[in-house]
């Protein structure tokens, strides 16, 4: 009945969903942490407190918090329905990690020194041509290794996701625990450091790709 | 007025004057170059002259025509019209280091050339009608923009023969030596063949068997409207047609490198040219 076999599908299955969430943060948070920066970067004022002060938010909770305040919140403060468990999920990943992604922008964005904005300024480009041809590239190059250890982060944090009951690993896991089988839930790290392994060589060889370009 | 008329430049940062009116004039094909003590204001001049800080005060003649006026406020497409008049080395090279050398240079004129054949055909696209119309309009574009870019190549490779780095034209700017990265540099600034090429103390970032290389490709340079701010006196005297000495955000002394050299007028100019002769023997 609970052979191996049969607990690598299940557990298997709830890694789909942790995929998931994790893909699917990635796609979202990643573009949508640089409109962060750009907003908590803005000579606008407003604009720029407004997006430090959800960013202080963001990063000064509990991402458990943000989850329940996701799912429960729209129909405890309004009485509508809010999102599904799936989106919810993914929509407070989403928020969480564009605040932290923004932060590593600023500092790589922060870190490419300013002469060569002024280059090529002088040499006539738009700004948006400076940002893609000159900014982007070294702000990646300086930011790969903090992003690796927050994308690493990210994997582990989908565990969260069964505080409001996704099937997620862990919760699939627990269910075996319920029936007095407690070797599932070592076994879902296998999953992980799987996962983990690969993205790590994922990263070293970006930055091997990377490593041209001396700053 | 001459080819390139200044008048009145004023800038102030954080409450302190660092420029404090500054009119000069420099004739189409002259050397001006401009010495004078660190914090005199000459590099925040170049800034000015380059569109990266905007003066408080002060207009830009060129040519006989108003370039800049500090009290009207430009857009983007305007400013950068008027920055490609100017071109500036910087003191730090300032290559883009995920860039080759050739890469380096041909960045900006195929942006621009770009920029230029998109906004040729833009009229064009939109009063041709018909499926077959526009895909012949549209490979005409991407020809007169392989036509322009080649043309930019050419020229790109003409310059780095210019400033002697043939070979090195698929190097990136960490395989570089600081001259050769500075000659590279300078190759780019000519590349946008801008009316009046500035340089901001082109050789002070290195060592010094290496300033020969650059002040080489400087010298050769002759014919061109140049304004160099540089520390290397001899250098000056050499190749200028005219000298400006500035100190505390003014012009103290100005003349051709025999009277500033030789003749000075002012205490300031003889003490710092003592200075710097002391400096030197050191």
């Amino acid at each position: 009945m609970n052979s191996f076999w049969n607990v690598t599908l299940a557990l298997l299955e709830g890694f789909g969903s942790t995929c998931l969430i994790f893909a699917a943060t990635l796609v979202f948070a990643i573009p949508l942490g640089l409109l962060v920066t750009f907003g908590s970067m803005s000579r606008f004022r407003p604009l720029k407190w407004l997006m430090r002060t959800i960013v202080w938010v963001v990063r000064g909770t509990p991402l458990m918090l943000q989850l329940i305040a996701i799912f429960y919140g729209p129909a405890l403060l309004f009485g509508i329905d809010g999102f599904d468990r799936v989106p919810a999920v993914i929509v407070a990943f989403v928020i969480n990690y564009a605040c932290y992604f923004s932060e590593i922008y600023r500092a790589g964005i922060e870190g490419v020194p300013r002469g060569q904005a002024e280059a090529g300024q002088t040499l006539g480009l738009k700004k948006s041509q400076v940002f893609f041809h000159i900014t982007l590239i070294q702000l990646i190059k300086r930011i790969v290794p903090p992003m690796s250890n927050e994308i690493i982060t990210l994997v582990k944090d989908t565990s969260l996701a069964r505080i409001i009951s996704v099937t997620e690993i862990i919760l699939v896991a627990q269910e075996y625990t319920r029936q007095g089988l407690i070797w599932p839930l070592f076994y879902t790290g296998v999953f992980y450091l799987l996962f983990v392994g690969v993205l790590t060589l994922l990263f070293r060889h970006t930055e091997k790709k990377l490593e041209y370009i001396k700053i | 007025m001459e080819f390139l008329h200044v008048e009145g430049f004023r800038k102030q940062f954080a409450g302190t004057e660092v420029l404090k009116g500054i009119d000069f004039d420099l004739p189409k094909g002259k050397i001006l170059a401009i010495i004078g003590p660190s914090g005199g204001g000459k590099t925040t001049l170049l800034r000015c002259l380059n569109f990266l800080e905007t003066p408080d005060e002060g207009k830009v003649f060129l040519d006989g025509e108003l370039l800049s006026d500090a009290k009207v406020s430009y857009s983007q497409r305007e400013r950068r019209e008027k920055q490609l008049k100017f071109g500036l080395v910087f003191q730090n090279f300032e290559l883009f280091p995920h860039l080759t050398a050739i890469k380096n240079i041909l960045l900006a004129p195929d942006l621009l050339a770009r920029d230029r054949v998109k906004e040729q055909f833009k009229e064009r696209r939109q009063s041709v009608k018909g499926f077959s119309a526009r895909k012949a309009l549209k490979k005409e574009e991407k020809r007169s923009f392989k036509e322009l870019t080649a043309e930019n190549k050419r020229h790109a490779e003409e310059l780095l023969r210019q400033v002697g780095l043939s070979e090195k034209r698929d190097s990136y700017p960490s395989q570089l030596s600081g001259g050769q990265q500075q000659r590279v540099a300078i190759a780019r600034a000519l590349a946008l063949s801008p009316e009046v090429l500035c340089f901001d103390e082109p050789t002070s970032a290195l060592d010094p068997e290496l300033t020969g290389e650059v002040l080489k490709v400087i010298r050769a340079l002759k014919g061109r409207t140049l304004i160099i701010v540089t520390h290397e006196m001899a250098f000056a005297r050499e190749v200028a047609d005219y000298v400006l000495f500035m100190t505390d955000g003014v012009i103290e002394e100005r003349g051709t490198p025999d009277e500033v050299f030789l003749h000075p007028q002012k205490e300031k100019t003889k003490a710092f040219l003592k200075h710097m002769e002391e400096y030197h023997d050191e």
